[in-house]
């Protein structure tokens, strides 16, 4: 082909031609195409001046001989304000030879594509906002639900609190109905609370199922006892059913089984007046899965219009809105149910004929659990609620509220506890370096220093001690869950939530009460330089113990006259005058022949030895 | 006249196109058409008593499927750096770019743009996160107009002040 049909084929496929001069200009080859812009070159392109640096590069390189370098596009606008879309190609050969192509549908079909990639991305950068939004709303919500529930526990506790401490005082019966009466509306408070709260937890996906062992019996029967006050005071029945194919114990959440549980009971319990209820378990004959149960709750109350029964576990619905007039209730416990059924890999329905009673069905997923007898042999011992007294704990109790420190000196009022009030963190950081204490009840949110930081300089102070750790209880209003991780971060040993009834205070006081409570030690100070001496001192005289018990079994008095003269001669002198005189009692006793007095001796030395305190 | 080569520089869909349309044609266009390789528009203006042709290469924006070609800046006088205030993510995109042309090309003169003030409400952009850079720096809507034309002859006032500097004698 010739260079002219060369050049025909180009202007034909709507190029414009130019070769490069050996003085670096430009000249068009060719006819010029009609949109060719009047002007030289570089006026008409500017694009060219970034271009061209690099076409002369290429051109320059032997290397791409017969070859092409492409520009990117460009777009630039006519003296009629078109859009006009442009590229450059650079051809190397013997001539340096510059084409200019002006490009419509190529430039659009890139277009169109790199457009639909960029509304994909703008479409999930819309979608990130959107859930960065939800995300700053639902903490936003969070954190306000955990405020209110805060501002509000708080009274609560005292309010509930006080009343139960009135309630066990002298009363005639008028007053005593009168206390009834607020401590059930303050109950009915705290359940429509704690409803409010839960709900908004299972919303922000904060509950986590626990997976441990139960009897399943017995969460059957604590819900059917829980609700059984309410049933008998309107006169109904209230039985269960655990069919004997169901695996007495289980792994799962026994603690939500029983919510669900309590939730439907209370419900069959509000909407009947006549004849009774049932909660009945058997293995799901749908389910393949083991161990999957299925629970129905059967009432023989008002039931439920046939049109509401599907709708009775959305939230804050009930059967009929006059209903809510009639029986109250925030409407959530069904839903919290469901969302809980759910969690448990179950499904929960109704079926109800109005007038003849509602039975609601759940089913629940869980897996059957070791015997009795190997987990009770690995489980850590159950300790009973017990009385406190005797204990005489020594208690430090931290709470800005003068109400909630009332309140816990009233509950802990017969148990022979001190207490030692302060209302702020650093206030009980200082009590606490300065005294032994049993245990601490904090208060999370004080003035001056919080709970929490009072904790960790309190668990600090600790590090640089010997002995035991000192249990610190939260006492907070604060009863997310993420509350209760903060306490626990912080080193408290234990989170309980107001309001809190005296029965659970005093578990946990017990619970957590040592063994040998800093109340009954003794307190010595010894001289600093015979502080090195001391712990060797005591062994031995804890060893002297034994002995001396051996030698009284043995009626070998010898033995304990000469300990006990050792003990007259030495204890005084590292500090310890009680031994002293301890032994110089044993030693005359043992002169004496007298057993009984020489075993009292021995338990008053083995007490004081147990209970001694070096400072 | 004086010709200046200004560059339209940042992520896509910040509003880059918009901007030079705003300023040139008056007009604002709610269709969102991506730019492919470089848009070149030209307008003349007076500042402090001087005509000026700004030429405005409107550079495609960066995103994850294409990088700027730092050499379509060769021989610009300044550049604009475009963010959208609605997307936090375009500002840190605007700064990394300013540091790319910075390395390649030296400094030379630039303002940031935080643009969509119309849609304040919806900002993600701080304040406190534009202040940080110590950039001059310029709200817009290229939707209603604001600010578009006070930053384009304000960078086109720093041009001609450089020009200036550098023609001033002894320099």
């Amino acid at each position: 082909m010739s260079p002219s049909a060369h050049l025909d084929l180009l202007a034909a496929l709507g190029y414009a031609v130019f070769e490069q001069s050996t003085d670096g200009s430009f000249h068009s080859l060719g006819d010029a195409p009609e949109w060719l812009p009047a002007g030289s070159l570089m006026e008409a392109f500017p694009f060219l001046e970034v271009f061209l640096p690099d076409a002369e590069a290429f051109w320059a390189d032997p290397a791409r001989d017969h070859s092409t370098l492409p520009s990117d596009f460009w777009t630039q606008t006519d003296a009629r304000g078109n859009n006009l879309h442009f590229c450059a190609i650079a051809v190397a050969g013997e001539q340096k030879l510059l084409l200019i192509e002006r490009t419509r549908l190529r430039f659009e079909q890139t277009q169109a594509f790199v457009q639909y990639a960029h509304q994909t991305k703008l479409a999930h950068d819309e979608i990130a906002r959107l859930g960065r939004e939800l995300q700053r709303a639902t903490e936003a919500k969070s954190e306000f639900l955990a405020r209110m529930s805060h501002e509000i526990r708080t009274p609560m506790n005292a309010l509930l609190g006080v009343a139960e401490l009135l309630s066990e005082t002298p009363l005639n019966a008028e007053q005593g109905e009168y206390v009834r009466i607020f401590r059930r509306a303050g109950d009915n408070l705290l359940n429509v609370i704690n409803d409010i709260l839960d709900f908004s937890k299972i919303e922000a996906g904060q509950v986590e199922l626990e997976y441990i062992a139960f009897d399943l019996a017995d969460v059957v029967q604590e819900a059917i006892e829980i609700i059984g006050v309410r049933a008998r005071a309107k006169g109904l029945c209230l039985n269960s059913d655990i069919r004997p194919e169901v695996p007495p114990r289980l792994m799962g959440d026994p603690g939500r089984l029983r919510q669900i549980l309590l939730n439907l009971l209370s419900n069959a319990v509000k909407f009947t007046d006549r004849g009774g209820i049932t909660v009945r378990v058997k293995p799901d004959a749908d389910q393949p899965a083991p161990c999957t149960l299925h629970f129905t709750v059967r009432d023989t109350g008002v039931g439920i219009p046939f049109d509401r029964v599907s709708t009775i576990f959305d939230s804050f619905t009930q059967a009929d809105a006059s209903t809510t007039r009639k029986y109250g209730g925030t409407g959530l416990g069904l839903a919290i149910s469901k969302r809980f059924v759910e969690l448990m890999g179950g499904r929960i329905w109704a079926e109800s004929t109005p007038g003849d009673g509602s039975t609601i069905h759940f089913t629940a997923r869980f897996s059957v659990a070791e015997t009795t007898t190997a987990l009770e042999a690995r489980a850590p011992k159950a300790t009973a609620p017990a009385a406190l007294a005797n204990r005489a704990l020594r208690i430090l109790l931290a709470d800005d509220s003068e109400d909630n420190r009332f309140l816990v000196r009233g509950y802990l009022r017969d148990t022979g506890c001190v207490i030692d009030e302060v209302t702020n963190g650093a206030e009980v950081v200082e009590k606490f370096k300065g005294g032994a204490y049993d245990m601490v009840l904090m208060d999370a949110e004080m003035p001056v220093m919080d709970g929490y930081s009072a904790t960790r300089a309190m668990r600090a102070l600790e590090s640089e001690r010997t002995g035991p750790p000192t249990p610190i209880l939260a006492l907070t209003a604060h009863a997310l869950k993420e509350a209760r991780d903060r306490s626990i971060e912080a080193g408290c040993t234990d989170h309980l939530t107001k309001p809190i009834t005296k029965t659970a205070l005093l578990e946990a006081v017990h619970r957590y009460a040592p063994e040998h409570p800093n109340a009954g030690r003794i307190h010595v100070a010894v001289e600093s330089w015979l502080k090195p001496v001391i712990p060797a001192y005591l062994e031995k005289r804890r060893g002297d113990v034994a002995k001396l018990r051996f030698a009284l079994d043995q009626g070998d008095y010898a033995t304990i006259r000469t300990l006990g003269h050792q003990m007259a001669g030495s204890g005084a002198g590292y500090g310890f005058a009680e031994i002293t005189e301890i032994g110089g009692t044993l030693e005359e006793s043992a002169l004496a022949g007298d057993a009984a007095r020489i075993r009292d001796g021995v338990d008053a030395l083995d007490r004081y030895l147990n209970n001694i305190v070096t400072e | 006249m004086l010709k200046k080569k200004i560059c339209m520089v940042g992520q896509f869909g910040v509003g880059k196109t918009s901007l030079v349309r705003r300023f040139v044609d008056s007009i604002f266009d709610e269709r969102y058409l991506t730019t492919i390789g470089v848009k070149i528009d030209r307008k003349d203006v007076s500042v402090d008593g001087k005509s000026l042709t700004l030429m405005l290469w409107d550079l495609a924006g960066e995103d994850d499927l294409a990088q700027l070609n730092v050499s379509h800046l060769r021989g610009a006088s300044g550049y604009i750096l475009v963010a959208d205030g609605c997307r936090a993510s375009t500002l840190e995109k605007a700064a990394e770019l300013q540091q790319r042309i910075t390395q390649t090309l030296g400094p030379i003169p630039f303002v940031l743009v935080v643009n969509k003030a119309d849609l304040r409400d919806q900002w993600e952009v701080q304040s406190s996160q534009v202040a940080q850079y110590g950039w001059p720096t310029f709200e817009t809507s290229a939707k209603a107009g604001s600010g578009v034309e006070e930053m384009f002859l304000g960078l086109a006032a720093i041009l001609i002040r450089s020009h200036a500097a550098s023609e001033a004698p002894g320099q």
